[in-house]
């Protein structure tokens, strides 16, 4: 069999039909992996070995009758804790649905099961996706693998972590401002977030449902085409999902890519970042040239108001997101009922013992901007310049096919380094906040691949914003950047 | 805007977002908060007047189903998932005091 550290989704599905190994076999050595491993890193909050090992049964099965599989068929897949999988816990990393089993499979899960992937468990995260380092867990944190003593980033750092350290071969996440593709930069793998309404949010633990957007980690681009086109499309569940009829988000064909020109917004380009990542961005920049792609300054004038933007508008939704977690339908902690309380007593006992301190301080800053008095200061004005921000999108898009940015200001950073100051934790997703903003698909790369970094180098992404529903545009550029890189 | 919140209006949202909190959390939040709106403030400076807000993430307008029989779902509410129920009912406290 091949080692788990070179599979790709790709490289699994040839072995699998080539019958170079079967996907029980896969399965389980993973799993045998994961017990060893993840005991310092920390990527998964639980683990449903005995259902996986029978999705992989089925799926050699299918190969032993000479069936023709999926490519996703056996493909071991680590799940973000906020994504309901049926008969698994699914906690969103908060103590209020600690005991929380999903009873229903998401939208995406649905889609994944009929491709028959494999799913081995459920990932650690920011508690309901709020952070950027999954320090805000109220399990347990994660570890950067690539040095233990860094966060992954978040808040989907259990599934960027487990891809990394090759505990599952891809992955999916969430990402409302950054969520995947800030902890893809951090571990080196590659991560997309895909347009608004490409994918259902149905059975997604819901943060900011005006900027949630589930989307795949993978070891290369190809790998996350692969997921990206198994989850998209239109769900009955969800009434913001439609279909999109993607055509080559594989093999893209590099006449097509080569006629792209990509702006480089001149506001994500100025001081403050650290230097190691402008430096690699620039590479990247300079690879990509080799490739025959045109480069173009651009100016995005209200970038620098997308932090305050976003930190209203989200707080704003999940106040009212998060207004049904309340011990009585779900989940319960036990020690906070009494048989004496009203209904009234046990809210504010559940909720003042299930919401972790930034959970809480999302759903007060919310409520407050959404109150009578402040609605027009705050929620109104940022909701007028969030449309400015997309204006300016907009009008890029008249000029270029796909915007390069970083991913974030600096490479993973100390585990809590910033968990006393929120917002320096909150400037983290300077970079990736914008593209929720507008709803528009993003794509974050390594700028080289794994193998490549020097010793006690951390990986560093680089990120590509394409238009609605053109993820073949980032998903064809970053194929070919890596077929050179 | 009022660039903080006092004690007395932390006390009123965290009443309607029905949250308990303890005085240690009180201060560290009226801290947080204060920061965090401040930095809000540059927006003032933005002229946004003639602005059309964005409500949402979707362009989609009046999205329907068809109307017929949906997978059935318990009732609609994952009624296993209850940690007090009777008959598959949800059972609740009383709403009000005795």
């Amino acid at each position: 069999m091949e080692p788990l550290h070179d599979l790709t989704i790709k490289k699994f599905h040839e072995g699998l039909i080539n019958k170079k190994f079967s996907a029980l076999e896969v399965a389980q050595a993973t799993f045998a992996y994961i017990k060893e491993k993840d005991k310092e890193i920390g990527a998964y909050l639980s683990l449903s070995e005995e259902s996986a090992l029978h999705e992989a049964e089925a799926v050699d099965l299918a190969i032993a009758k000479n069936e023709e599989v999926a490519e996703l068929a056996g493909v071991p897949m680590a799940i973000k804790d906020a994504i309901l999988v049926k008969d698994q816990p699914a906690t969103a990393a908060s103590k209020i649905l600690e005991h929380y089993t999903a009873s229903y499979d998401a939208g995406v899960i649905k889609k994944l099961r009929e491709a028959h992937a494999v799913f081995l468990g459920k990932t650690n995260m920011d508690e309901f996706a709020m952070g950027s380092s999954t320090e805000n867990s109220a399990f347990k944190i994660t570890r950067n693998p690539h040095d233990l003593t860094r966060v992954p980033g978040g808040s989907s750092g259990g599934s960027a972590a487990a891809v990394a350290a090759h505990l599952a071969v891809a992955a999916l996440g969430s990402d409302t401002g950054g969520s995947i593709r800030e902890p893809a930069a951090f571990c080196g793998v590659v991560g997309l977030k895909p347009t608004y309404g490409a994918v259902s949010r149905s059975g997604l633990i819901a943060m900011a449902s005006s900027l949630d957007q589930i989307g795949p980690f993978a070891k290369t681009v190809e790998d996350a085409a692969i997921v990206f086109r198994a989850i998209a499309g239109h769900d009955p569940l969800d009434a913001t999902s439609q279909d999109s009829f993607y055509k080559d988000l594989t093999a893209p064909v590099l006449e097509n890519i080569r006629s792209l020109k990509v702006g480089l917004p001149e506001e994500y380009f100025v001081g403050g970042t650290d230097p190691a990542v402008t430096a690699e961005v620039e590479s990247a920049i300079k690879k990509l040239t080799s490739l025959g792609i045109t480069f173009k300054k651009i100016s995005f004038p209200h970038t620098k108001y997308a932090l305050s933007t976003y930190y209203i508008v989200m707080p704003a939704e999940v106040s009212s997101n998060l207004a049904r977690l309340d011990g009585i339908r779900y989940s319960r902690i036990a020690g906070r009922h009494e048989d004496a309380m009203t209904l009234q007593d046990l809210y504010f006992a559940q909720k003042g013992a299930g919401f972790g301190p930034e959970t809480k301080r999302r759903v007060i800053l919310g409520t407050f901007v959404l109150s009578s008095g402040y609605y027009d200061a705050y929620y109104e004005k940022a909701q007028k310049v969030r449309a400015l921000i997309k204006a300016d999108f907009d009008a890029a898009f008249k000029e270029v096919d796909v915007v390069l940015a970083p991913v974030t200001p600096t490479p993973a950073f100390k585990i809590g380094e910033k968990t006393s100051d929120p917002l320096s934790m909150y400037l983290s997703d300077i970079f990736t906040i914008p593209a929720n903003l507008a709803g528009l698909p993003a794509v974050s790369i390594p700028t080289k691949p794994a193998a490549a970094l020097a010793p006690k180098e951390l990986p560093v992404g680089f990120q590509l914003i394409g238009k609605k529903w053109r993820e073949a545009d980032i998903l064809g550029i970053g194929q070919f950047y890596e077929k050179i890189g | 805007m009022a660039s903080a919140i006092n004690k007395r209006e932390l006390e009123h949202l965290a009443k309607l977002a029905r949250i308990e909190l303890d005085p240690a959390e009180e201060e560290k939040l009226l801290k947080d908060l204060g920061e965090i709106l401040d930095y809000f403030k540059e927006l003032q400076a933005l002229d946004t007047a003639s602005v059309v807000p964005m409500t949402g993430g979707t362009d989609l307008k009046n999205v329907f189903r068809e109307d017929d029989e949906r997978e059935n779902t318990d009732r609609g509410a994952g009624t296993d998932a209850f940690p007090e129920k009777r008959d598959g009912f949800l059972k609740v406290p009383p709403v009000f005091e005795n």
